[in-house]
């Protein structure tokens, strides 16, 4: 764990961005809730009015609510693409429930004598509405918005993974990069938006009862306020639009390169990597952060714009495991070097392609590959002892860690237990150091960078040479934290921008600094 | 006036039905609608302002039938009091009682001006009260607000549903008494609706007594206890008969059964107008004396029991 100095040192250099990012979180949380005022109250009179259809509305509203959030985001992706919109329409939807279930229960619950007396009195359906119904249930509904407030502070910190913007830009930034500082810039903020909101909802929620009706007039117009904040940090419009992932944004070998080596301001957009590539075929974006290997650039016919001024570090990928383990199970080295060498660039992208693109299991793809180099073998008993094996959430990693879980059952005696898709570097590494894994797949530069946080001043004497990388990351590990670089694989899966092929064609781009020039014309 | 032939309602599951009601309710009357729960009274009265509307038959009011006005309009033309007294716990005194007059869009000062009337008329003091909500008076109160609250616009009917049902037995009598003396029901055509008989005959002009959706009798107090309609109506006074015989008897009804006597010392002294149940009460600390058209005798308890045991053979 870093210092705890760390995080107020990131809040002191990101102050600019966290005050925009907080703003953009509030701007996307206020938008939704107010759409879905604007539509769930109105529903939600009506099926007091229209009793059958109340059954069937919050129903469908409650359905809506059990969608897990990462999900629901997703599959907004193909009815509306990236960014804002689907952010929006995801989160409306989460904040209908609670309003509109408010808004029914807040006019059932009062009293039917009064009802009775009002109608009695002759009040019209609307005047008993707005006279009596409302002012009644007024604290009922309140306490409506404030549940869907708070839900979309949280959720909202998710639109970060489609380009919404907002405080998780930070929570995932900062968990793709080991640095805890990161995080909390974005999880502190968020939970203290949310308390405040609270706060002054609970506020107004007391003063509603009495006197001070006036108030109530007052709310839609501090709602579009707030709503509006999303518009303040307004993005420049540059010639080409950038997405990069999270981990890239922060990266020495990323975003600040890019800036600081070849010149580049592009004001990216953060995104997710799962949905970046098809992003980018779909020409919502032109510019992505990729890996060189991943299967989708292939499937999506994305050109690698060369890395001219070598500010991506060499990626090979390794198993990492505990001394511990390793000493524990002698045989368990050679298994894992088994695969040693095997894969270089285009057989990874080649297997990639099959998982991501194909949808093939990444269990078969592992199998296959092994078939067909006669390494596999079926899995024995397994009763020697269990090795934990994990990795990261993406196509690499899923393949690796199938190969070794059949290389260590066909070859050994011992059982293995598997963590797939854990969210990052920091949370895979952590869990290794702290003995709840023993083996995942690593790559040199991201034990370079994102793990020893090594000063700028010696990557520059490594950068160039993948061996001299390889050589320093496992005399480091060894020696801060116990754990064993094994034999590479052989593949580099490096940072890479990457285009459409047909637009590097159209504006003769073909590496970084081509692109850095046109930028700048 | 209002005008009720041949109304019958039925619900969908059969409950609380009105079967073939015809009834009349003159103009400055109090009519008692009586009967156990489930009766079809309540059913009855919001069938006047149409919160329910008849299955068949018509209901007229000044000569118009109901059905021909829209319903919000009728309903601002016709006073409502109900049981649990349905004040709007967010407003105050004040705004409650100028519900009504609001919805007419009276102007302001003589809504005030009325609203600051009744609340005198009602115990009330508007500078005490008329800022208060609801929930800070009491149960008596409470009550006095509905009414005004119904009065304000001065309607010529009103519709009272147990107004009186959720009081302690202390409080609803002093609040029923308050009732009866208020000058402003003088004129108005009022309907009651009431399960305790005591209320009926206390305030009722006329009393119609239900049973199972259908009208038993209708008549006054005295009509109903001497010369029922058929067995309900009987038995159901049973219970308090002799009690309701007395306080509904005039000593002038039964005048020439009591023997004449001569004045003597210390008596009370009341006029023919008196109940013989007020009479009884009397004797039971002092000798009472009554004069009715110029003669005065001496009234016992003997001569009053006498007295009712032959009006009741007559």
């Amino acid at each position: 764990m870093e210092p705890s100095t760390s995080f107020f040192d990131f809040i002191q250099q990101e102050s600019a961005k966290l005050l925009q990012q907080t703003l953009t979180h509030t701007g996307l949380t206020f938008i939704s809730v107010l759409i879905a005022i604007a539509i769930g109250l109105p529903l939600g009179i009506l099926i007091t009015r229209r009793r059958r259809l109340s059954g069937l509305v919050l129903g469908i509203a409650g359905v809506l609510q059990t969608i897990p959030s990462i999900a629901l985001l997703g599959f907004m992706i193909p009815l509306l693409g990236i960014g804002v919109k689907p952010a929006i329409v995801a989160l409306f939807l989460y904040a209908l429930l609670p309003i509109i279930r408010n808004t029914y229960t807040g006019i059932q619950g009062v009293d039917p004598a009064v009802t009775e007396a009002a109608t009695g009195m002759g009040m019209s359906d609307r005047q008993l509405l707005l006279k009596v119904q409302l002012p009644l249930a007024m604290p009922v509904i309140l306490a409506g918005i404030r549940t869907a407030t708070v839900i979309n502070v949280g959720v909202a910190t998710l639109a970060a993974y489609i380009a919404a913007g907002g405080l998780g830009e930070f929570i995932f930034g900062g968990i793709a990069l080991n640095n805890t500082g990161m995080i909390l810039a974005g999880a502190i903020p968020a939970a203290l938006l949310a308390i405040l909101f609270d706060w002054l909802i609970s506020l107004l929620q007391k003063r509603m009862t009495r006197q001070s009706r006036m108030r109530l007039y007052l709310l839609p117009l501090i709602l579009i306020v707030l709503s509006s904040f999303y518009l303040l940090p307004m993005r420049n419009n540059a010639r080409l639009k950038a997405g990069f992932t999270p981990e890239f944004m922060g990266r020495r070998d990323g975003n600040l390169g890019l800036r600081t080596v070849y010149g580049i301001h592009i004001n990216p957009l953060v995104i997710s990597d799962m949905i970046m590539y098809k992003a980018a075929y779909e020409k919502t974006i032109d510019v992505i952060s990729g890996s060189s290997t991943d299967g989708r650039g292939k499937a999506f016919d994305l050109v690698v714009l060369q890395d001219d001024k070598h500010i991506f570090p060499p990626y090979y990928a390794a198993p990492i495991a505990t001394n511990t383990i390793l000493e524990k199970y002698p045989e368990l080295e050679p298994t894992l070097n088994l695969l040693a060498g095997t894969i270089n660039d285009s057989i990874m992208t080649a297997l990639n392609y099959q998982v991501d693109y194909l949808k093939y299991s990444p269990e078969k793809v592992a199998r296959e590959f092994l078939m067909q180099k006669g390494l596999y073998q079926p899995a024995r008993n397994g009763s020697k002892g269990t090795i934990r094996i994990g990795c990261k959430i993406f196509g690499d990693g899923y393949i690796l860690a199938n190969m070794y879980k059949m290389l260590i059952e066909g070859h050994t005696d011992l059982a293995v237990s598997t963590k797939l898709g854990l969210g990052g570097t920091k949370i895979c590494f952590d869990a290794l150091n702290n003995n709840q894994l023993d083996v995942y797949p690593e790559y040199t530069g991201t034990g370079l960078l994102a793990i020893l946080q090594t000063p700028a001043e010696i990557t520059d004497t490594l950068i160039a040479d993948k061996d001299k990388v390889y050589t320093y990351v496992s005399r480091e590990f060894e020696q801060q934290y116990g754990i064993k670089w094994l034999k590479p694989v052989g593949f580099n899966n490096t940072y890479a921008l990457m285009m459409r092929r047909q637009q590097t064609m159209d504006l003769q781009i073909k590496s970084i600094s081509d692109l850095a020039r046109y930028l700048k014309k | 006036m209002i005008q009720l032939s041949h109304v019958s309602k039925f619900f969908e599951k059969g409950k609380n039905a009105v079967d073939d009601i015809s009834l009349t309710v003159n103009d400055g009357e109090i009519m008692v609608l009586l009967g156990t729960s489930g009766c079809g009274k309540t059913t009855t009265l919001r069938l006047i302002n149409r919160l329910l509307d008849a299955s068949s038959g018509t209901v007229e009011v000044n000569g118009e039938n109901v059905r021909r006005i829209p319903a919000t309009t009728l309903r601002k033309s016709i006073g409502y009091v109900l049981q649990n007294n349905g004040l709007f716990p967010h407003y105050t005194v004040e705004e409650n009682i100028c519900t009504v007059p609001q919805l007419l869009n009276w102007p302001r000062e003589k809504t005030i001006a009325r609203c600051h009337t009744l609340m005198h008329k009602l115990k009330l003091p508007p500078e005490q009260y008329a800022h208060s909500y609801p929930h800070q008076l009491s149960g008596g109160q409470q009550q006095r607000v509905g009414l005004a609250r119904a009065l304000a616009a001065d309607p010529p009917v009103l519709l009272m549903d147990e107004p009186f049902g959720a009081l302690d037995p202390l409080t609803r009598d002093a609040v029923r008494q308050e009732f009866k003396s208020l000058d402003e029901l003088h004129t108005k055509t009022v309907v009651l609706v009431t399960h305790d008989i005591e209320e009926a005959f206390q305030l009722g002009d006329r009393i119609c007594l239900m049973n199972a959706g259908r009208i038993q009798q209708t008549g006054r107090p005295a009509e109903l206890l001497f010369r029922p309609a058929n067995d309900f109506v009987r038995n159901f006074f049973d219970r308090q008969r002799t009690q309701l015989e007395l306080s509904t008897l005039k000593l002038r009804d039964i005048w020439d059964t009591i023997p004449s006597s001569h004045n003597g010392e210390n008596y009370v002294e009341i006029t023919g107008d008196a109940s013989c149940w007020e009479a009884l009460s009397l004797l039971t600390s002092s000798p009472v004396i009554a004069t009715h058209n110029g003669t005065a005798k001496v009234i016992t308890g003997s001569a009053v029991m006498n007295g009712l045991q032959t009006y009741k053979t007559r």
